[in-house]
C-alpha cells in the first residue's frame, strides 16, 4: 500500500511537467502578449521595448520556460507580470475559497445524487423517478453561468433571502452564518450539472445490483429492505458511483471559474480568469499547477477510496 | 443512512439560511460600498494602466494640478501655483504649506523630484521596483526636476509642450511619500501612502480594497468615513447588489440595464459624457481608403444616431471630431456628419466606384472604453453594405487585436481613446499626427496631412490657451475635409446610487471621487 502510494505521488512529477509545458506554450503561442495589454493603445515603442527586457520577455522561449522550471522546482512561482506580487501566495490565497466552493458543491451533488438514485431505483417509474429524469435532463442541459444568474434574480433580487455576490458581507459578517449565506447560490449553481449525473449513475448501478442473485437471497432471509437497498445494493454499487464522483470532482473544479465570475466568488478561477485576459503568464500557469494538483489528489483519493467499498481490490 | 443524510443537509440549508430570510445588515452610517467592474491590480499610481486601480489609487496619492470637480481644465493641487518660462521650456511650481502624507512626513520639493525621478531615471534606486508604463508617454520630455527649495520645484522640458500640465494631472504624475516608498520598496503597490482624501486600510484579494478617511485632509473635511469597493465582473450581479442595498454605488450600468435603472425608485442613475471618443479606423495609406472622397462617403454612410440610440441606448453622444465638445478646444460650429447615403453614394461613383468594393473591419471583442464593439461594428458594416462597401468582420480577442494593428495590414478597425482630460494635444497629436504612426506611436490609421501637422505643432509651442485654441479649431476642420476615421461617438459613463448618497457626481475624466460624497441616515 505505502509502495503504491509513493509511486503513484512519484507519477505525480511528469504529468506536472507535462501539464506545465502544454500550459506554457499554449499561453506563449496564443496572440497578444502581456506588456501589449498592460500598456494598452497609449504606449510608445521605447515603453514598450523596455516593458518586454523588464519582464524578461524578450528571451527565446526556451530560456523562458527553463528559467521559470529553475523557480519553480525551488518552489517559487515566480511574480505576477501584472500585479508584481508573489504568485504561489496569490494562488494559496485564493486557493482555499476555491476549495469551499468545489467541496460544498461535490458533498450537496453526491448526497443529492445518490439519495435521488436510490430513490428513483427502488421505485422503477414512479412519480419521483419521472420528476427527477426530467430534472436531469434540465440539469445537464442548462449553461452554469445562466442558471447562476436566474437563481440570482429570483432568490436575491425578488426574494431578498440570499446575498447575490462575494463570499462574506463587505462589513460586519465574516462568521459561519454569514459564509454559508454566501456560499448557498454559487454551490447549487456548481452542483445543478453534477447531481443529475450522479443520480443517473447511481440509478443504473442500482437497478442491475438490486436484480443480482444475493439481493434476492438477503430478501429471502427477511432482511428489512431498507438494509437490502442500502447495505447490500448500494455498498456493491458504489464503484462506478465513486468513479463518476471523482471525475466530477474535477469537473467542479474546473466548472468554478464560471461560477465564481458569476458570483464574484475569490477563488482560483476567477485569478484565472483574470490572468488569461492579462496574458499573465506565470499567474496563469501557477493557478492552473495547482488546479492540476488538486485533480490528480483528488484521483488518487478515489483509487484508494475503491478498496474501502471492495476488499477484493489491493494495492501492492 | 445515506438518503436520512441528503435531507438532512438539504433541510438545514433550506432552513438555516433559505427561509429566514436574512436580517439585511445594517448599513455602518459612515461606510460607503462601492461596486467596480474589476478588481484593481496595483495601488501605486505610476505603474497603474487600467481604469479601477486608478479610481481607488487616486482617492490616496494626489497630483501637483488637478481638475475641478465638472471638467478637466487644469486647477492648482498640491501646488498651489506656478510659472512658465517665456520658452515653455521651465515649469516652476510652488507648494501648499503644511501638507503631509498618510504616514506624517511633510510633502516637499524632494517628494515631488522622487516621485517623478524615480520612473524616468534608468539609474534610481527605486527605478527597478515598478515597471512605469507610461514614463515615456508621459515624461519621456522632461528633462530634469530639481528642488529650488523646500516648497519650490522645477521641471525642465527637451522641449515645449503646452499639454505638460494636463500631463501633470495625470495619475502617473502623483506625488507618493518617499518615505514609504523605501520601506516598503516592491510592496509600495500594496501599501501605498500619499496625501489624498482617503488613507489605505486592507486589501482582501478579490474582496474588497478598504480605505479610511484622512481626519487631515487639506483641501475640506472629508465626510465618508471608510470606502469599500468590490469588484464585481458580473453586470446582474452589481445591479443585484445595488438593488437590495448592498452597494451605494456602482459604476458601469450595461446598456441594456440602463432603462431598468432609471425606473427604479430606490436608485439615481447618473450620466456624465467622458474625455473619450470611439471611431472607426481608416488605413488612411491603402487604396482606395487613401481617397479622402471615400473617406467621406463612408462617414455619410454611418447611421451614428441609430448606433448611439439603439446600441448603446443613450450612453454615447454622437462625435464631430475626436476633440471632446464643450471643451476649450473644441470647435462650437462643429456638426458631426449627416447620415447621407445617397451622398455617399455620388462621392463614391466620383471617387471611381460606382458599384462600391470590398474591404476588411478588424473588430476587438471587448476591451477598456470599447463600450459594444461588436453590435456597433455589426450596425456599420450593415450601413455600409447599403451603399455598395461590402465588409468582412473579423473579431479578435483584446490583446490579439492590439498587437495585429502593429502589422499596419488593417483597413478598417474600430478603437477608442481615453485621454484623461479635455486638452486637445493629448487626443490629436498621438491619434492623427504623422510622428505618431503605428508602430512607433498610436496613430494606427496612419493619417497624415501637412497643414494639420503643422498646427498641432504650432499649438504645442504656444503657452497661450486662446491662440492654441484657435490652432485646434482650424484643426478640426481639416479633419472633417479630409476625415482620417469614421466618427462615432463619445462615451456617456453610467453610474447608480442608492438614495442615502448624496453629492456624488461623474467626472468627465473617469475618475471615481467618491470624497465629494456624503451618507444621509
Amino acid at each position: 500500500m505505502k509502495r503504491y502510494l509513493a509511486r503513484r505521488l512519484l507519477l505525480l512529477v511528469p504529468v506536472l511537467a507535462g501539464v506545465s509545458i502544454i500550459v506554457f506554450m499554449v499561453l506563449h503561442l496564443s496572440p497578444g502578449d502581456p506588456v501589449e495589454i498592460m500598456l494598452g493603445t497609449q504606449a510608445t515603442q521605447e515603453d514598450r521595448a523596455r516593458l518586454r527586457a523588464d519582464l524578461g520577455l524578450d528571451q527565446p522561449l526556451h530560456v523562458q520556460y527553463v528559467r521559470w522550471l529553475g523557480h519553480v522546482v525551488r518552489g517559487d512561482l515566480g511574480r505576477s507580470l501584472w500585479m508584481r506580487r508573489p504568485v504561489l501566495g496569490e494562488v494559496l490565497g485564493r486557493l482555499q475559497a476555491t476549495l469551499v466552493l468545489t467541496g460544498t458543491a461535490l458533498l450537496l451533488s453526491t448526497t443529492l445524487g445518490i439519495a435521488l438514485g436510490v430513490a428513483s431505483a427502488t421505485r422503477p417509474n414512479s412519480l419521483l423517478d419521472r420528476l427527477s429524469a426530467m430534472a436531469s435532463l434540465f440539469g445537464a442541459s442548462m449553461p452554469s453561468f445562466w442558471l447562476g444568474i436566474v437563481l440570482m434574480v429570483v432568490f436575491a433580487l425578488w426574494l431578498g433571502w440570499l446575498p447575490a455576490s462575494g463570499m462574506y458581507a463587505p462589513y460586519g459578517g465574516g462568521d459561519l452564518r454569514d459564509l454559508l449565506a454566501h456560499l448557498a447560490l454559487p454551490a447549487v449553481t456548481l452542483a445543478a450539472a453534477s447531481v443529475t449525473i450522479i443520480a443517473r449513475l447511481t440509478r443504473a448501478t442500482m437497478l442491475e445490483t438490486l436484480g443480482q442473485d444475493y439481493v434476492r437471497t438477503a430478501r429471502a432471509k427477511g432482511v428489512v429492505e431498507r438494509a437490502v437497498v442500502l447495505r447490500h445494493a448500494l455498498k456493491n454499487a458504489m464503484i462506478p458511483i465513486i468513479t463518476v464522483v471523482g471525475v466530477q470532482a474535477g469537473y467542479l473544479l474546473g466548472g468554478a471559474v464560471l461560477t465564481e465570475t458569476v458570483f464574484a466568488w475569490p477563488g482560483v478561477g476567477t485569478l484565472m480568469v483574470q490572468g488569461i485576459l492579462a496574458r499573465d503568464f506565470p499567474l496563469v500557469q501557477g493557478c492552473v499547477l495547482v488546479v492540476a494538483l488538486s485533480f490528480v489528489l483528488v484521483n488518487l483519493a478515489v483509487d484508494l477510496l475503491y478498496a474501502w467499498f471492495d476488499p477484493r481490490i489491493r494495492y501492492e | 443512512m445515506i438518503l436520512t443524510t441528503a435531507w438532512l443537509v438539504l433541510l438545514t440549508m433550506i432552513l438555516g439560511i433559505g427561509v429566514t430570510p436574512l436580517p439585511a445588515a445594517a448599513q455602518p452610517a459612515g461606510t460607503l460600498v462601492v461596486g467596480l467592474v474589476a478588481e484593481p491590480v496595483n495601488l501605486d499610481p505610476a505603474q497603474v494602466t487600467d481604469l479601477n486601480s486608478n479610481r481607488v489609487g487616486r482617492r490616496i496619492a494626489e497630483t501637483l494640478v488637478t481638475f475641478p470637480d465638472e471638467s478637466t481644465q487644469v486647477v492648482p493641487g498640491l501646488a498651489e501655483s506656478w510659472t512658465v518660462s517665456r520658452d515653455g521650456l521651465r515649469y516652476t511650481f510652488k507648494l501648499r504649506k503644511g501638507i503631509s502624507f498618510h504616514d506624517g512626513t511633510p510633502l516637499d520639493a524632494e517628494a515631488v523630484k522622487f516621485s517623478i525621478e524615480r520612473q524616468i531615471r534608468p539609474e534610481h534606486p527605486f527605478n527597478k521596483l515598478g515597471k512605469y508604463p507610461f514614463a515615456n508617454y508621459f515624461f519621456g520630455n522632461v528633462k530634469a526636476v530639481e528642488v529650488v527649495d523646500p516648497l519650490t520645484v522645477e521641471f525642465i522640458l527637451k522641449e515645449p509642450r503646452a499639454s505638460f500640465l494636463a500631463i501633470l494631472a495625470a495619475g502617473a504624475a502623483s506625488i507618493v511619500s518617499p518615505t514609504a516608498v523605501r520601506k516598503f520598496g516592491a510592496d509600495y503597490a500594496l501599501t501605498p501612502v500619499g496625501t489624498g482624501p482617503f488613507k489605505y486600510v486592507s486589501w482582501d484579494r478579490g474582496q474588497r480594497v478598504v480605505l479610511e478617511k484622512n481626519p487631515g485632509y487639506w483641501k475640506f473635511p472629508v465626510k465618508v468615513d471608510r470606502v469599500v469597493y468590490r469588484p464585481i465582473v458580473e453586470d446582474q450581479a452589481r445591479l443585484t447588489e445595488l438593488m437590495t442595498g448592498t452597494l451605494d454605488l456602482m459604476v458601469g450600468a450595461p446598456p441594456d440595464f440602463v432603462a431598468q435603472l432609471e425606473k427604479n425608485p430606490s436608485v439615481t442613475l447618473l450620466r456624465q459624457v467622458g474625455a473619450h471618443v470611439w471611431y472607426l479606423g481608416i488605413n488612411n495609406q491603402k487604396k482606395p481608403l487613401d481617397d479622402k472622397r471615400v473617406r467621406q462617403a463612408m462617414n455619410y454612410a454611418v447611421n451614428k444616431e441609430a448606433i448611439v440610440r439603439d446600441v448603446l441606448k443613450g450612453t454615447g453622444s454622437m462625435s464631430a471630431g475626436p476633440v471632446l465638445p464643450g471643451t476649450w478646444g473644441a470647435d462650437a460650429g462643429l456638426k458631426p456628419y449627416p447620415y447621407d447615403p445617397a451622398r455617399a453614394r455620388k462621392l463614391l461613383a466620383e471617387a471611381g466606384f460606382p458599384n462600391g468594393f470590398s474591404t476588411t473591419l478588424w473588430v476587438p471583442e471587448s476591451g477598456s472604453g470599447m463600450q459594444s464593439p461588436v453590435a456597433m461594428s455589426t450596425v456599420i458594416q450593415s450601413n455600409l453594405k447599403a451603399v455598395g462597401i461590402n465588409v468582412a468582420l473579423q473579431t479578435f480577442e483584446w490583446g490579439a487585436f492590439i498587437a495585429k494593428l502593429r502589422s499596419k495590414e488593417q483597413e478598417l478597425f474600430a478603437l477608442s481613446w481615453m485621454a484623461g482630460n479635455e486638452d486637445p494635444d493629448m487626443v490629436m497629436y498621438p491619434l492623427l499626427h504623422s510622428s505618431q504612426w503605428t508602430p512607433g506611436g498610436p496613430n494606427r490609421a496612419m493619417y497624415r496631412n501637412d497643414k494639420f501637422d503643422e498646427l498641432l505643432h504650432q499649438a504645442r509651442l504656444s503657452t497661450d490657451e486662446k491662440r492654441r485654441a484657435e490652432l485646434y479649431r482650424q484643426a478640426q476642420r481639416i479633419l472633417v475635409d479630409d476625415p482620417p476615421w469614421i466618427f462615432i461617438d463619445h462615451e456617456i459613463q453610467t453610474a447608480a446610487h442608492a438614495k442615502r448618497v448624496q453629492g456624488f457626481k461623474l467626472h468627465p475624466s473617469f475618475d471615481l471621487r467618491v470624497e465629494t460624497i456624503s451618507l444621509s441616515r
